[in-house]
């Protein structure tokens, strides 16, 4: 599928000329979500989410200061759906951050319901639906937002929005019930069919000789990472997800799901040749990779379409860019007085339903019945005591200015891409593979950067940690997940509860937000449990299975006793008949069988 | 130091070897005791042979299908045994069980005959001959003739079948040179439980001897069928999880929840070899995993045993099987009392 870059810039040029005339313009999205069929990879043809019938979803595109409306019609008929803006703080507008349980009721099938929020930063994004499973079935699309005052607007000509993603060929909601399943005990994770550029393989990108291009890369997989080169050229990052960076020069990057970077990239002087530009997914994250699975998908940059498009070559191995290295334009210092630490300790487990479930610190997420903003919102004072949003949601009370910081033990053999709603975090320790636990590594504030890197989402390497680092400006209830969506499901997810006392006195519900909860049942007042009296009482709150017996129980027991039993009765049984006298009637057969067989007796 | 002794292969040769020794010399003692001492050496000598044929013979498939198997695994690049592992333990283990729990009442019914007329029951076994009769009735026949030799071929079979598989499981990281010494140690230590059965077994009397060994027997056997089972199911639960459940190790997800009476996280005798806990499995039929198939299928095992020894005991007094008419010529003629038999013999 051939793909002009002029499809990509002409729109985001007339935006630029729209931004110099009116600074803060409202930019208004009407979007059907609705079923249609797509065969991005040319092997299957499936059902897939679209937006106004089409497939790939329009990018959404605005400027910083802008009031971006989008009307969202839920035209699935048989999936509730929702839209969050990934990366964005939506400050003062937590009930527009779309985390659907959290901040608001997911929208019914036929509902309608509207996002209205300012933009207050720059940079690459993207919005994707937050019901559990439902974005890698298609409803994930860039969000580009420009920024009049760039720093980095005169290193570049033109900009290129590039996503990748992973596929499936099969819809979510059968993969997750497979996957969270008694009969997948290990948690294999589906591993994905195909990789997709743009949503979409071989895709090409007309390019004119020495012009400087900024391409905007974002990961909005399920899943897999993926690697990222452009054959023959060198990258120079300048932002990740929404963070300016000081250029910095690359071979190769290594895009998490839900991470975005921005590089820019020169090209040649001479139109000779063409180049292919590789998306490798990452099979370190797969259990066991399919016979045939092609886990690379390729692009090209192209001078000269007279020219042929050369097949990538191998690489001997992947070396990316660790951005733990990179350096904030804006030279934002280390976040050096701790107010609150806590740590988030990662592992999986089974519990007593068979299937595998991940763990923070000992609790595996579960949606409370009433959405944790409601209740930050209805519970006056008690809405500082974590213990009202319910064991499972993870909860995590934080005040107004604190400095928060996370320290998160891996304790699991994989990579993890943890991302926080509302806030960049600054990366101020990461370890290497199976470094242990942060306590165990003797490693203190002089050894973390002066000016960390800051993103929305970041790498946790297999049984290894990182320190995150962020202050809490941003009054609202934020989802802190794993962007793995198998892990979502699988319940890897904290809440922060930040600030709810100022919430209670600046939120405004909409009434739209009510009616979808109102539609569904769904209680909008009181604990985790929809208890508004006792709020201290979680008696009917969603929690988790419980865990897997240990040992023998007294099912075990009985079992073990009657086996014992059985075995000396039986025994009993030998030995008393092994110990009597033959019968009368046995010894007559045994003379007329020796009788018969005409031996002398 | 280069690894010179492989723990788990030693613990899966000797627990392999320990069962068929023990079968091979109750079956040998039980020959000695009933008609070495007596008057006809030349039907001991042949029955003798039979027990060593079946050995040997079994012992020789073992080894066949073992170079086989090491052969596709080097040669292919592939265990092609495991995939069907789990359906070869399980048939097999139910084959054996029944041969032992068959041949374990017949000898223990033949104890119970005073020395004459074993030697003639012996001898009028040898004599039948097995090309005549219906086929069932000729079958059973020539069962019976060839049990010295059934009994232990099958377990040999079996147990060896087993060794190679376990040792193909757990061997491979081992380098060759950890295999000799752990081997004949294992097999030796084996043999020498089942020499000591042997000659321990001379001092008793042979009908105490034999309820021992009988009950001994049927401890092997019912944790056969408990295991076959067990077998069966693993394989079912392998399907469903795509993939090797031992590889899971004995924590979540080596076994089904769903079926599961009890679960301990340890105590595995599949796992590594099973060290003591493999030897207690194959003695008792231990599991660190039990299922509803596996305790069931244990307890109506001992049910059966018991149902059946009350029933024959009931059969050789009355002449009819218990809630069953007795024949009337039968009847008339059995009067049952307990040392009448051995009166009218003497």
């Amino acid at each position: 599928m051939a793909m002009s870059l002029s499809n990509f810039v002409a729109p985001i040029f007339l935006l630029l000329c729209f931004s110099l005339l009116s600074r803060a313009a409202t930019v208004t999205y009407d979007f059907n979500v609705e079923w249609v069929t797509s065969n991005p990879d040319g092997q299957f043809e499936r059902r897939t989410i679209g937006i106004n019938g089409q497939w790939p979803i329009p990018a959404m595109v605005a400027n910083v200061g802008d009031r971006v409306i989008v009307n969202v019609h839920n035209g699935l008929g048989d999936w509730t759906t929702g839209l969050h803006f990934h990366g964005l703080f939506q400050n003062g507008t937590n009930q527009m951050d779309g985390a659907m349980g959290v901040t608001q009721c997911a929208i019914p099938p036929g509902g309608d319901f509207t996002y209205n929020f300012t933009i207050q930063q720059p940079g690459t994004y993207w919005y994707h639906s937050h019901v559990k499973g439902q974005y890698p079935d298609g409803l994930r699309g860039p969000l580009i937002i420009h920024d009049p005052d760039s720093p980095i607007a005169n290193m570049y000509d033109e900009e290129v929005v590039m996503t990748l993603s992973d596929w499936y060929h099969d819809e979510m909601r059968p993969l997750m019930a497979d996957f969270m399943s008694v009969t997948n005990p290990t948690g294999a994770e589906p591993v994905p069919q195909a990789a997709l550029m743009n949503e979409t393989q071989n895709a090409t990108f007309a390019v004119q000789p020495g012009r400087t291009y900024m391409f905007r890369i974002i990961n909005m997989g399920a899943f897999a990472a993926q690697y990222v080169w452009f054959v023959g050229h060198t990258m120079r990052i300048v932002e990740v997800d929404g963070v300016y960076t000081e250029p910095a020069e690359a071979n190769m990057i290594y895009l998490t799901a839900a991470q975005r970077y921005s590089v820019l990239v020169t090209m040649k002087n001479d139109t000779s040749a063409n180049f292919p530009i590789v998306g490798s997914m990452d099979e370190d994250l797969f259990d066991a990779i399919p016979d045939g699975l092609n886990s690379n998908v390729t692009s090209w940059l192209v001078y000269d379409d007279s020219k042929p498009l050369p097949a990538a070559e191998f690489v001997d191995e992947f070396d990316p860019y660790d951005d733990y290295e990179l350096v904030p334009i804006d030279a934002m210092p280390l976040l050096d007085q701790v107010d609150y630490s806590f740590n988030l300790d990662v592992k999986m487990d089974n519990l007593g339903d068979g299937a595998n479930y991940a763990f923070f610190n000992e609790h595996t997420y579960v949606h409370p019945k009433v959405p944790s903003l409601y209740t930050a919102l209805s519970t006056g004072s008690e809405a500082n005591n974590p213990a009202i949003y319910g064991a499972n949601s993870n909860a995590f009370v934080l005040q107004k200015g604190e400095v928060i910081e996370i320290v998160m033990n891996n304790e699991d053999p994989g990579k993890h891409p943890f991302h926080i709603h509302g806030h960049h975090m600054q990366l101020v320790h990461r370890s290497e593979d199976e470094a242990g636990l942060y306590e165990d590594m003797n490693v203190t504030q002089a050894d973390f950067p002066a000016t960390p890197m800051r993103r929305d989402t970041v790498l946790v390497r297999p049984n290894g940690n990182i320190v995150l680092r962020f202050r809490a400006d941003n009054p609202g209830v934020w989802f802190f997940h794993c962007h793995i969506e198998w892990h979502v499901v699988s319940g890897l997810v904290a809440t922060m509860v930040e600030a709810p006392t100022e919430l209670q006195s600046t939120l405004d519900i909409p009434e739209d937000h009510w009616a979808a909860c109102r539609a569904q049942g769904i209680p909008t007042a009181g604990n985790a449990a929809g208890n508004t009296e006792d709020l201290l009482d979680l008696s009917g709150a969603e929690t988790s299975p419980d865990p897997l017996p240990a040992g023998f129980t007294a099912r075990g027991i009985v079992a073990l006793v009657f086996s014992i039993v059985a075995a000396f009765l039986g025994m009993a049984a030998i030995s008393w008949y092994g110990a009597a006298p033959l019968g009368e009637v046995a010894m007559q057969q045994v003379q007329k069988r020796v009788a018969e067989s005409g031996v002398e007796t | 130091m280069p690894n010179v002794f492989a723990v788990p292969v030693f613990f899966i040769c000797f627990r392999e070897c320990l069962e068929t020794s023990i079968i091979v010399s109750v079956l040998l003692a039980f020959l000695k005791q009933t008609l070495g001492l007596e008057s006809d050496p030349q039907v001991y000598r042949r029955l003798v042979r039979q027990v060593w044929w079946g050995t040997g013979f079994g012992l020789l498939i073992v080894i066949i299908i073992g170079c086989g198997m090491i052969g596709a695994f080097y040669g292919v690049g592939r265990d092609t045994f495991a995939p069907t592992e789990n359906i070869w333990e399980g048939v097999f283990g139910i084959i054996a069980c029944l041969i032992i729990s068959l041949i374990g009442a017949a000898l223990l019914r033949v104890s119970k005959l005073q020395d004459k007329w074993r030697v003639k029951i012996a001898k009028a076994l040898e004599a039948r001959d097995t090309t005549k009769g219906v086929s069932g009735g000729r079958f059973k026949r020539w069962a019976e003739k060839y049990a010295m030799f059934l009994l232990p071929f099958v377990t040999v079979l079996r147990e060896g079948l087993e060794a190679v598989i376990f040792i193909g499981g757990v061997g491979l990281g081992f380098p060759a040179t950890a295999f000799p010494l752990a081997v004949i140690c294992g097999l030796g230590a084996g043999a020498l439980v089942g020499v000591l059965i042997y000659k321990g077994c001379s001092f008793a009397k042979l009908q105490i001897f034999l309820i021992i060994s009988t009950c001994f027997l049927y401890l092997v056997a019912a944790g056969l069928l408990s295991r076959a089972v067990g077998a069966f199911e693993a394989d079912k639960w392998n399907k469903e999880i795509g993939g090797d459940a031992a590889e899971t190790g004995s924590g979540p997800g080596s076994y089904d929840i769903r079926q599961s009476v009890w679960h301990v996280n340890c105590c595995s005798p599949a796992l590594n070899g099973g060290g003591g806990w493999g030897v207690f499995n194959s003695l008792f039929g231990w599991t660190n995993s039990a299922t509803y198939g596996t305790v069931i299928s244990y307890n109506l095992y001992w049910i059966v045993v018991i149902v059946s020894f009350v029933s024959m005991r009931y059969y050789e007094q009355t002449g009819h099987w218990p809630l069953m008419k007795g024949k009337a010529n039968t009847v008339s003629v059995a009067k049952p009392t307990t040392t009448n038999v051995r009166e009218v013999s003497e």
